[in-house]
């Protein structure tokens, strides 16, 4: 799978790029999260591990305020971004967005043509000057999701017409031609089939090297193919973080030993 | 447990014995006989609606087809300068002197003149009674001829005119020697003389394009009446409530359904524009009343104040419509546009308006069609008026004139006592009802297409 000290030495390296401090999400009167923090760090793959409910999607919605779209989510405490606190009055939601991407759970494609679909975060923030710098996006962007082979001689049909897997790749594609510093996943493979797992899964892994990248996920093996980091939500509470290697094999938390031999969840 | 019972336990259920897949259950009998009543309840439903439509497309067609053919009579007229230019200086002021009286006494003696030519014997019908062959319209279409071109006065032309309508209708089966011998407006020697004139080719059927062009006419001459005014009062009214509904509903939606927060008032709104949509439409009509007309002074029986209250009337049909099909379209779009950083509006405009688009243009034609057909609020704003003179153009004021509607004509059709606009009435039915398959069918059209586009 991967060599687990190899990857200890490349995460001390890099420096957090997301600080999370007393988070705390009510759904109106209902607390979803508590008091989490968390250092998410550069060019890493983070894993948010737990069972259903237990809030890590609503953590991860919380890091680039997708929250603000339910009208009665509250978020409380401060999550930094390069040392900005996103949720300050002064921050756009909109603007957050472009910098920390998302990729969701069920591919979402606009049913418009894979060029569009890729093209569109790029125009709405006016990256590109030309349409010549706006296909280099589109290509690069294509190849970053590994997508741009299979879809190279047909960018005109629509997007909704791929197959699941190549949807998702090409949300990905999507996501990462904002350049965004981070990029957000909410269980991407959890409509996918093995192979097409198999397929975003490496694609992770080479996106870690531009961005740092936070994946939702219920497979556990997946948490542990991918990430370098691992944190268990249980309950609406941050029970452990740590490197994934340590998670998995050596875990301090009882419950998160629980959940990872398969005792509850 | 015993060793016992335990070795019973096949035996425990012997009377089923091992059911064979080949014949039905008791309970299985009854379900597929439930099912079965139940598609044979969904037949019969369906076979009494279709028969009930064509009944009533029947009734209607049986009665309305006629409308669009007339009887018209074509002789030659010599026209007598003497009688319609007496001063002789083809001056228009001075020929405007000879009225249509003057007009109809020429045609008369021309008509009795030409039969007698013709060798057709008038026996036993008075002058006066072939005079009454001659519609009223007649005269007066000669005169305004005669008015905008003096050179034709002294040569002899052909005359192209309606026949009265009882005349017509014998033509056309309404009318027959039976109901003639009981009718003091015609009589069997009338319709004899008829017979006589349509074998000369004097007395002939026509289409009858002034169904669709004329405007409306009185009782005096029920054979020229037309739709022409009201059609124009409904396309000047369609244009409007296009116009003013579109933009105001799907605003109106776009912000409910996207924008507003969710609270008390927002609640209160929702409701309201759901017993809006329920409200009677006459109660839109008194509305109209009160304030585009008796408030605002605009002027009665005008294609704008129609438009205002049938805008009024159809607004939140279109909201609803409008804002079920923006719901319709799936949260992950949004959440897409959203992830990749466009801004609310964005969203909206770029990728859920979009894909809401074909909803929302069926729930407008649907609003348009249901407006089209709108009688009661027209009836309050005085659109129910006989109106005999066209609107001018849109860009002239038109809105502004007096004029009225398909679905009102029919009701002041069928409200009259010449049995000649009852075929009027469901003629002007299948007119409405041309427009209104029309416009679905568009609806149909622009929605294929829309969806095509994605």
């Amino acid at each position: 799978m991967y060599d687990a000290p190899n990857l200890e030495t490349r995460v001390t390296q890099t420096n957090t790029k997301i600080t999370a401090r007393g988070v705390q999400v009510y759904y109106g009167d209902k607390q979803a999260l508590q008091d989490v923090d968390v250092d998410i760090l550069d060019n890493t793959v983070t894993a948010f591990i737990g069972p259903s409910g237990c809030g890590k999607s609503t953590f991860l919605r919380c890091l680039n305020r997708m929250n603000d779209t339910i009208s009665n989510a509250r978020v409380e405490g401060e999550i930094l971004l390069d040392g900005e606190n996103i949720y300050d009055k002064r921050v756009d939601p909109v603007q957050l967005r472009a910098k920390v991407g998302m990729v969701f759970q069920k591919p979402n494609p606009f049913p418009k043509s894979i060029y569009d679909n890729v093209a569109y975060g790029p125009k709405i923030h006016g990256l590109t000057r030309s349409k010549a710098e706006l296909d280099e996006i589109v290509e690069s962007s294509l190849r970053k999701a590994a997508l741009w082979k299979e879809v190279k001689d047909r960018l005109g049909e629509a997007g909704t017409g791929l197959s699941g897997g190549q949807q998702q790749r090409l949300c990905i594609a999507r996501a990462v031609a904002t350049a965004p510093e981070v990029l957000l996943m909410d269980e991407p493979c959890s409509a996918l089939d093995p192979i097409a797992t198999a397929q975003v899964e490496e694609l992770i892994d080479e996106l870690r090297a531009s961005f740092s990248v936070v994946i939702v996920t219920h497979s556990m093996q997946q948490a542990a193919r991918v990430s370098q980091k691992t944190a268990f939500f249980h309950l609406g509470n941050l029970v452990e973080y740590g490197d994934t290697s340590h998670i998995f094999t050596n875990p301090s938390d009882p419950r998160t030993e629980s959940y990872i031999t398969g005792r509850i969840g | 447990m015993t060793d016992a019972t335990s070795s019973q336990v096949p035996a425990a259920a012997p009377s089923p014995a091992r059911s064979s897949l080949l014949t039905q259950s008791a309970l299985m009998k009854k379900r597929n006989a439930a099912e079965a009543r139940f598609k044979a309840y969904g037949v019969a439903a369906i076979c009494v609606s279709l028969s009930v439509l064509a009944i009533m497309l029947w009734t209607i067609f049986s009665d309305g087809v006629s409308a669009f053919k007339q009887a018209s009579l074509t002789f030659p007229v010599t026209l007598d300068a003497d009688a319609l230019d007496p001063k002789g200086n083809r001056e228009r002021a001075e020929m405007m002197r000879v009225t249509t009286i003057g007009y109809t006494k020429l045609l008369n003696a021309q008509l009795l003149a030409h039969l007698e030519a013709r060798g057709i014997s008038t026996e036993g019908v008075s002058d006066k009674d072939v005079a009454a062959f001659i519609s009223r319209d007649t005269p007066a279409r000669l005169r305004d001829m005669v008015l905008e071109q003096p050179e034709l006065l002294g040569q002899t032309i052909t005359v192209e005119g309606f026949a009265t309508g009882r005349i017509d209708g014998y033509i056309k089966g309404r009318v027959t020697r039976d109901t003639a011998a009981l009718d003091t407006n015609i009589s069997v020697a009338q319709l004899d003389l008829a017979d006589r004139m349509q074998d000369e080719g004097i007395l002939d059927t026509k289409f009858n394009w002034g169904f669709l062009t004329n405007p409306d006419a009185s009782d005096q001459r029920p054979e020229a009446a037309g739709l022409g005014v009201a059609l124009i009062g409904s396309a000047y009214m369609m244009a409007l409530v296009v116009i003013m509904v579109l933009p105001l509903g799907v605003a109106a939606s776009i912000y409910l359904e996207e924008f507003a927060p969710r609270n008390r008032w927002t609640d209160l709104i929702e409701v309201n524009i759901s017993n809006l949509a329920a409200v009677p439409s006459i109660v839109y009509g008194i509305l109209g009343l009160a304030i585009f007309i008796n408030f605002a002074k605009f002027p009665q029986s005008s294609p704008l104040v129609g438009a205002l209250v049938l805008t009024l009337m159809t607004l939140p049909t279109i909201i609803i419509a409008t804002r079920a099909a923006i719901r319709a379209v799936p949260p992950s779009i949004r959440d897409a546009a959203l992830g990749v950083g466009a801004s609310k509006m964005q969203t909206v405009f770029h990728h859920v308006l979009p894909l809401a688009a074909p909803g929302i243009l069926t729930g407008t034609i649907l609003g348009l069609a249901s407006a089209l057909g709108e009688t009661a609020p027209l009836l309050l704003i005085g659109m129910v008026a006989f109106v005999a003179n066209y609107p001018a153009g849109p860009l002239d004021g038109g809105v502004l004139d007096p004029a009225t509607a398909l679905p009102v004509q029919v009701y002041s059709w069928a409200s009259r006592s010449d049995p000649a606009f009852i075929e009027r009435s469901a003629g002007a039915i299948i007119v409405l009802l041309a427009f209104l398959v029309t416009m679905n069918i568009i609806a149909i059209i622009l929605r294929r297409r829309f969806e095509r586009r994605w």
